[in-house]
């Protein structure tokens, strides 16, 4: 449930670094880095969408997981924490990359990304436990 | 057992969940509703005139009249440049809809802003005032204050990757002949009451900061409305380029 709750926090980090890539608000709340440098430099989309927005469909994807493995028929499935803590694990892989790219191409820092890339990080920890903890629960 | 503890544990959760919804719908609400970039009403002579400075591309008579005022080193211009100006200029400058006019409006906090407008002002010399705009604008984060503090050889780059002849933009460039008119494009900018950039004049209307091309045609299409019941513009001193280069995708390089 943590990660679940990590993930709807991701879903408005990452709608409001989506809002701002589309236009749709002014100047980004910046209080530490270079946001805005971050954000539109080349590497601020992929695939021709903005990072951001494919932060949002992960965030709305962990979210669902979350969603699916609180239902009682599934709530001593190992499928779905698995799923998690691969969905989350290549979240970790791609924030780590784009964090990469901040530190030592874009040679700046996005407060917001790095808020993003936290709250994967923790994501991705809290959901190896779960997993662990199934694996106990069910061999218990 | 688990089964039991679990659901028993789904209220706190949904709670928590309605918290995050309530801070975060609330956070976006006010930040998507500032008053950053309302339209205001300008002057409409004041628009019409246009000045002799600006950088034109499209036909110089087309029925609406746009301005923009940008920094060559603001991420917000570079934004736009690269992810609505495409579409402006392939749906709305090259089918003659609208002229669109570049002002200089550099800003004290950018360090190699003014280097930039006069890296653009001598590749306008030369005929490409909108190459060096795009590639300026593409690789923004190469040249900013942040990137170098001696921008000169990114800017020589664009110069001979755009097919200028090299030798003479640099000559211009070192010479700073078109800082006189940067000044006055700034100036111009701040007489207009643009307060931020880019600041575009639409027709009649102002607006602020890196709207999509969806607000930017709507207001074209108000301001159309506003043209056909007024007498046609009259021409300006423009240092005009009536063919507009081809529209790019959002962030070409």
């Amino acid at each position: 449930m943590v990660v679940g709750m990590l993930a709807f926090i991701g879903v408005f980090v990452s709608t409001y670094l989506t809002l701002y890539k589309f236009g749709y608000i002014g100047a980004l709340q910046c209080a530490v880095g270079s946001c805005e440098t971050v954000n539109t430099s080349r590497w601020a989309t992929f695939f021709g969408l903005p990072v951001a927005a494919w932060g949002l469909g992960f965030y709305v994807a962990a979210l669902a997981l979350v969603f699916v493995g609180i239902q009682e028929r599934y709530a001593d499935s190992r499928g779905v924490a698995l799923a998690l803590v691969a969905l989350t694990g290549w979240g970790v892989l791609f924030s780590g990359w784009l964090t990469y790219l901040e530190l030592f191409v874009i040679d700046a820092i996005c407060i917001w990304c790095v808020t993003s890339a936290v709250i994967v990080l923790v994501m991705f920890a809290v959901s190896v436990l779960d997993y662990r903890d199934q694996r106990v629960a069910g061999s218990g | 057992m688990v089964k039991k503890s679990k659901s028993k544990s789904n209220t706190p959760f949904y709670a928590a969940l309605a918290i995050i919804a309530v801070v975060g719908i609330g956070a976006l609400a006010y930040v998507a509703t500032r008053p950053k970039n309302v339209a205001t009403t300008v002057e409409p002579a004041a628009v019409v005139a246009g000045e002799p400075q600006g950088y034109l591309l499209g036909k110089p008579d087309a029925p609406v009249q746009v301005i923009e005022f940008a920094d060559f080193e603001c991420p917000a211009c570079a934004q736009f440049a690269t992810l609505s100006e495409p579409d402006v200029r392939k749906r709305l400058v090259e089918p003659g809809l609208i002229s669109y006019r570049f002002y200089d409006y550099p800003l004290a906090m950018h360090k190699n802003t003014w280097h930039a407008s006069n890296a653009a002002a001598c590749a306008d010399e030369q005929g490409k005032f909108w190459e060096m705009h795009d590639q300026l604008f593409n690789e923004q984060d190469r040249w900013n204050g942040q990137a170098t503090s001696r921008p000169k050889s990114q800017f020589q780059g664009y110069a001979k990757a755009i097919g200028l002849d090299v030798d003479k933009w640099e000559q211009c460039y070192d010479a700073r002949k078109y800082e006189p008119r940067i000044k006055a494009n700034e100036q111009m900018a701040i007489k207009r009451g643009a307060s931020q950039t880019p600041t575009f004049v639409i027709g009649n209307q102002m607006v602020g900061g890196a709207i999509s091309y969806d607000r930017f045609k709507a207001m074209v299409d108000s301001a159309l409305v506003v043209a056909k019941n007024a007498p046609p513009a009259a021409g300006s001193g423009d240092t005009a380029k009536s063919t507009a280069v081809p529209a790019k995708g959002p962030g070409g390089q």
